[in-house]
């Protein structure tokens, strides 16, 4: 049905009615009316009469017709706005959706932030931590060896009295008596110098394990180097040669007598450490206007590029255990920036390690 | 001319007996093994002119004997002869010129000798 359609219908229906009118009204109105004038009259207003019927046809069709469009067309209306409601509504919806997800957003982004401020928080104070424990580790360690010292070495010192007491009269009474044998000279010279090497060690100990914490006394800087030198002197001995090449001058650093001894014991320590066989430790000395820079290098195992960032984080260490506890070189930093000094370390493996120590001096003469 | 005469306190016999076989030709020795005895021979010999004392001893310290000894005789010249490394104590008596030195030992008697010289001197001028 759907091949003819409707207009084609209805023009088809107009067709046939229209000729059917035309072919059967005059024998209809013929077989109705008998009376001729009637007729004729008739006949005068049978196209009236047509166009009148066809008329009222059209308009109830076209009403009909009209109407079911409009009330289509309204409806259709009717439904755009509704969906546009619906549209308009869902974007609103849509759009709060938005905001309350980038509120949401800003509000994760906060949260955040403040979580990574903690975490950048929480490792300084881990960072702090692990500073305080290998100070009070270091300060408790000094302490005790302080005590230690201290008791050792009056102890020592007294029979050490005793020695070069009696040494002084045999001398004076060999002059006295007018004895003069090269034999008892060397003899005698022998005691001395093992009076002097032990007043050194032990004089050196008791430096290093001062337990005093003013920053305001007078450090010769060389007597300090010297004093560690002499300290670590058995370990030295048969396996690193001592380069020095000190400034001419006494140079005097204000700071604290004892923790310097541990910086450069620390770095000497290390600078042995590193040479397996037989190496060179240079210590030189130079005066920079109103700064001293100490530079110690050696002829050691180096230290990798990775590792080299972290050699003054405490309780790193790359020693076997017993050998180190990775507190060294964290403590010398430490006690430099006490002194407002800088330390910095350069290394190539496999050719050695070279720390240079920057202080500000309080005075050097000739 | 008499001999000058010193006192030297110590608890250790050998240190006495080695610092008095030592300076006993220029110097009249006075030891005490204690800073008691040490103040009875300062009280009883009254013209001692020099002072010196170990630190650590029994009963009273080197300082304490020798605030106790400047009470009596406050013209003598005190000395603190020490195995200890130099402590804030000691610094601070030479510092208000309670003592005039500090020796470490072990000492070298040269040294003390010349420093008692300098202020025999300086007591006969």
């Amino acid at each position: 049905m759907n091949s003819i359609r409707f207009e084609h219908k209805i023009t088809f229906i107009y067709l046939i009615l229209g000729g059917m009118w035309i072919l059967f009204s005059d024998s209809i109105l013929n077989f109705l009316i008998d009376d001729i004038d009637y007729l004729a009259k008739i006949q005068t207003y049978k196209g009236v009469f047509y166009v009148l019927i066809t008329t009222v046809f059209f308009y109830l069709f076209m009403k009909k017709h009209l109407n079911k469009l409009r009330n289509t067309e309204q409806e259709l209306e009717a439904h755009r706005k509704n969906l546009q409601r619906l549209v308009d509504k869902k974007t609103k919806d849509l759009d709060a959706a938005i905001i309350k997800l980038s509120n949401t957003n800003a509000a994760l982004n906060d949260k955040n932030e403040i979580i990574n401020d903690q975490n950048l928080k929480l490792k300084k104070t881990l960072k702090a931590l692990k500073d305080t424990q290998s100070q009070l580790i270091q300060i408790e360690k000094m302490a005790s060896l302080g005590v230690l010292t201290a008791g050792i070495s009056h102890e020592i010192n007294n029979p050490l009295n005793y020695i070069l007491g009696g040494l002084t009269g045999l001398e004076n009474h060999l002059s006295d008596e007018k004895i003069n044998d090269e034999k008892v000279d060397l003899y005698l010279n022998s005691i001395k110098t093992g009076v002097s090497r032990a007043t050194a060690i032990v004089s050196g100990l008791n430096q290093l394990s001062r337990n005093k914490e003013t920053y305001e006394e007078d450090c010769d800087i060389h007597e300090i180097i010297d004093n560690c030198l002499t300290i670590l002197s058995s370990q030295l001995k048969h396996k690193i040669e001592i380069n020095k090449q000190f400034a001419e001058q006494r140079i005097i650093v204000s700071g604290n007598v004892g923790k310097l001894h541990q910086v450069f014991l620390n770095i000497i320590i290390n600078a042995n450490q590193s040479i397996e066989d037989k190496g060179t430790i240079t210590l030189s000395t130079v005066i920079m206007k109103e700064k001293v820079q100490i530079d110690i290098e050696d002829t050691g195992c180096g230290i990798s590029k990775e590792n080299l960032s972290k050699i003054t984080d405490p309780f790193f260490t790359t020693k076997e255990p017993g050998q180190g506890t990775g507190l060294g070189l964290a403590i010398a930093y430490n006690i430099i920036q006490a002194h407002k000094g800088t330390i910095s370390f350069k290394s190539a493996l496999n050719k050695g390690t070279s720390v240079k120590i920057v202080l500000p001096v309080k005075s050097h003469k000739k | 001319m008499n001999k000058t005469k010193i006192l030297y306190v110590d608890d250790e016999s050998i240190n006495l007996m080695l610092f008095e076989a030592n300076l006993e030709k220029k110097y009249h020795v006075f030891t005490a093994s204690d800073g008691l005895s040490g103040l009875n021979i300062i009280n009883s010999e009254g013209d001692i002119k020099v002072v010196l004392s170990d630190m650590k001893m029994p009963v009273m310290n080197g300082l304490e004997f020798i605030q106790k000894a400047r009470k009596v005789s406050p013209h003598i010249c005190y000395y603190i002869l020490t195995g200890f490394e130099i402590s804030d104590e000691i610094q601070q008596a030479i510092n208000i010129g309670i003592i005039r030195r500090y020796f470490k030992k072990p000492f070298n008697m040269n040294e003390i000798s010349s420093e008692i010289e300098t202020v025999i001197n300086g007591f006969s001028k």
